[in-house]
């Protein structure tokens, strides 16, 4: 099986790396979402009329920074927020691995492999190994160029690979469940309507970008329910020091979550693979 | 004719697939021999496809069984899959990725590692002849090529059953001939053949039997040549050009012919030998306006109509996004 899903993994990177174009624009993206968004966010200039900076820049600035930290708990929105992104990004791609099941099933290179005796199950995996090396490689990509702007370096090894494995969990967490979702599904407008009815929606019922405690208490609890919020936490915890829950509450509930997911979307999958 | 267990590749037992009230597969039973090309002929939505799946193992059976070199396609699926070779009617191939590759991929997915599966990869490119686009990406390759790479796809793995699923839809005269002779090159090879379609004449060339079939129904099973046995002497179509003088037409013909019907617009008579016949035809239609006068000595499709009472050509249903990129595919 290991064997197999290691073939299988290789063709997807062959694909991925061939196709240069959105090779590169998959690049662009993170560097594009950190630098126009996170950077377009300058707190201090938001909240300083030009009066009243003229009076007094300094006072202005504590009061800026009185704000944020009592928001956000840092003064250093860019961290922050890039600590969201981070986990943002790759529940993306993980939600959007699925899509491209749909069209490998109409277009019959699906069929194609369910005639080899490979194992049903390298099939699943191999998209999900594949997703998650993609991810990885954007993340990589992600953080040095977060560091180049000015990314709050107070973390060390072993906090990055804590957040690796914690976004690690949430992506094949969605991987799978998604995997399910275009085996099941046979067109891909119904695919997309699916990705985009939860990917925004569970990115703002989340603390990626804004801090819970500012947000109405009905979003709150839709917040308690979202694997993104754990994820987040454990990161921002392990990156900046700032975090909202218990830790060890976080990996239970990311770890649960994760077992539930991939058992699930697993399933499905595999029932769909062995007869459609 | 006696056979032995041995001789037989498929045994097929009552195979039955039904999607909600629709029964596409109808009990169908029947064996291939080894070494054999056989063929399921009928048109579109009559269930070769869904046999075929079936057999491949893509398709779970509703009811029945099928034993595929003595495996059963619903308890030892794997074991199936390992001695098969399917070329379905998709075009399969990865097309960003080289023929060589997609080729490549299939013997290491069928357990061949390294120098071994590169060796198989070659050998299978070079008997379907597609070793100067081998390094090309598949988006660059014509109708045919696509064709003859998918089965160099099927073949890399020495199956000892090959199926065929429309092997030549939508190709040109000449690519359809290239097809046909490597198919007989790999019977030549001891591989069992089994092939659906439902153009007459590739069931005619190739087939040493022949399965016709409709409706979810096999309706005639035998070599070409008995088949063809089953409809003697000539037909006459009498096509009028104006459509209402048919009942008409119909009529006066049966007055002096005894095998006379109407199929699909056509006045359509039977008869022993259309020489001696055809003066008398004339002139029973001297009083109507003949459009189109046609004589068809027995084929394959008359067998076909003779036994279902319609043609081989039907309007069938798609998968227009399907369609259109088989087309795009085909044509470049």
């Amino acid at each position: 099986m290991i064997r197999e899903t290691a073939v299988l993994v290789e063709r997807e990177l062959k694909k991925w790396v061939g196709r240069r174009g959105s090779f590169f624009i998959s690049l662009v993206t993170p560097m594009a979402w950190l630098a126009l968004f996170g950077k377009s966010l300058n707190f201090v200039n938001m909240f300083s009329a030009t009066g009243v900076q003229a009076i007094n820049t300094a006072i202005v600035k504590q009061y800026v920074d009185q704000t944020l930290l009592r928001l956000f708990g840092t003064t250093d929105y860019f961290s922050y927020l890039t600590t969201g992104m981070l986990v943002v990004f790759a529940f993306f791609q993980a939600v959007f691995g699925g899509v491209n099941i749909v069209f490998e099933k109409r277009l019959g290179s699906m069929n194609r492999l369910r005639m080899t005796p490979a194992p049903r199950s390298s099939i699943f995996f191999a998209k999900m190994v594949a997703t998650l090396i993609r991810t990885f490689f954007y993340e990589t990509v992600l953080l040095v160029i977060a560091i180049a702007l000015g990314f709050s370096l107070h973390f060390n090894a072993l906090n990055l690979v804590e957040a690796g494995v914690a976004i690690a969990l949430l992506s094949i967490s969605f991987i799978s469940m998604f995997e399910a979702v275009g085996f099941s599904v046979d067109n891909q407008e119904i695919m997309f309507s699916i990705v985009n009815l939860v990917n925004l929606p569970l990115m703002f019922a989340s603390p990626a970008l804004f801090p819970l405690s500012q947000m109405p208490s009905w979003l709150q609890d839709i917040a308690k329910f979202n694997p993104i919020t754990y994820t987040v936490d454990i990161v921002r915890y392990n990156l900046l020091g700032l975090h909202s829950f218990n830790i060890v509450e976080d990996w239970a509930i990311l770890l649960g979550v994760a077992v539930v997911f991939v058992t699930i979307g697993m399933a499905v999958s595999l029932r769909v693979l062995e007869n459609y | 004719m006696v056979t032995l267990l041995s001789e037989v590749s498929i045994d097929v037992r009552g195979l039955t697939k039904r999607y909600g009230s629709l029964l596409a597969v109808d009990h169908v039973s029947f064996k291939v021999y080894r070494g054999e090309i056989y063929s399921l002929l009928g048109p579109n939505g009559a269930g070769k496809t869904t046999t075929i799946s079936m057999l491949a193992t893509l398709r779970m059976p509703t009811e029945g069984d099928a034993f595929v070199e003595g495996y059963s396609i619903v308890r030892e699926r794997t074991k199936v899959r390992k001695v098969i070779g399917v070329v379905p009617q998709d075009l399969t191939a990865d097309d960003e990725l080289t023929g060589f590759d997609n080729v490549l991929l299939m013997a290491k997915l069928h357990g061949y590692r390294g120098k071994e599966a590169e060796e198989r990869a070659w050998d299978a490119i070079k008997f379907m002849e597609l070793e100067d686009a081998a390094k090309r990406r598949v988006m660059y390759y014509s109708g045919g090529m696509r064709r003859r790479l998918e089965i160099a796809m099927s073949i890399v793995h020495d199956p000892k059953v090959l199926f065929l699923d429309e092997p030549t839809v939508g190709l040109d005269v000449q690519s359809r001939r290239h097809i046909w002779d490597l198919v007989r090159a790999l019977k030549k090879e001891g591989v069992t053949i089994i092939l659906t379609t439902h153009y007459m004449e590739e069931a005619e060339e190739l087939s040493d039997r022949v399965a016709i079939i409709d409706h979810g129904h096999i309706v005639a099973e035998g070599t070409p040549e008995d088949l063809k046995a089953k409809v003697k002497g000539d037909r006459i179509y009498v096509k009028l050009k104006n459509d209402a003088e048919v009942a008409k037409a119909l009529e006066v013909l049966s007055r002096e012919f005894n095998d006379v019907k109407e199929i699909d617009g056509h006045v359509v008579i039977k008869v022993e030998s259309s020489a001696e016949a055809m003066p008398q035809i004339i002139k029973l239609l001297s009083n109507f306006n003949v459009a189109e006068l046609r004589v068809v000595r027995p084929n394959l499709e008359e067998v076909f109509l003779e036994l279902t009472g319609h043609g081989l050509r039907e309007e069938e249903s798609f998968d227009a996004f399907k369609f259109r990129r088989l087309m795009r595919a085909v044509r470049s």
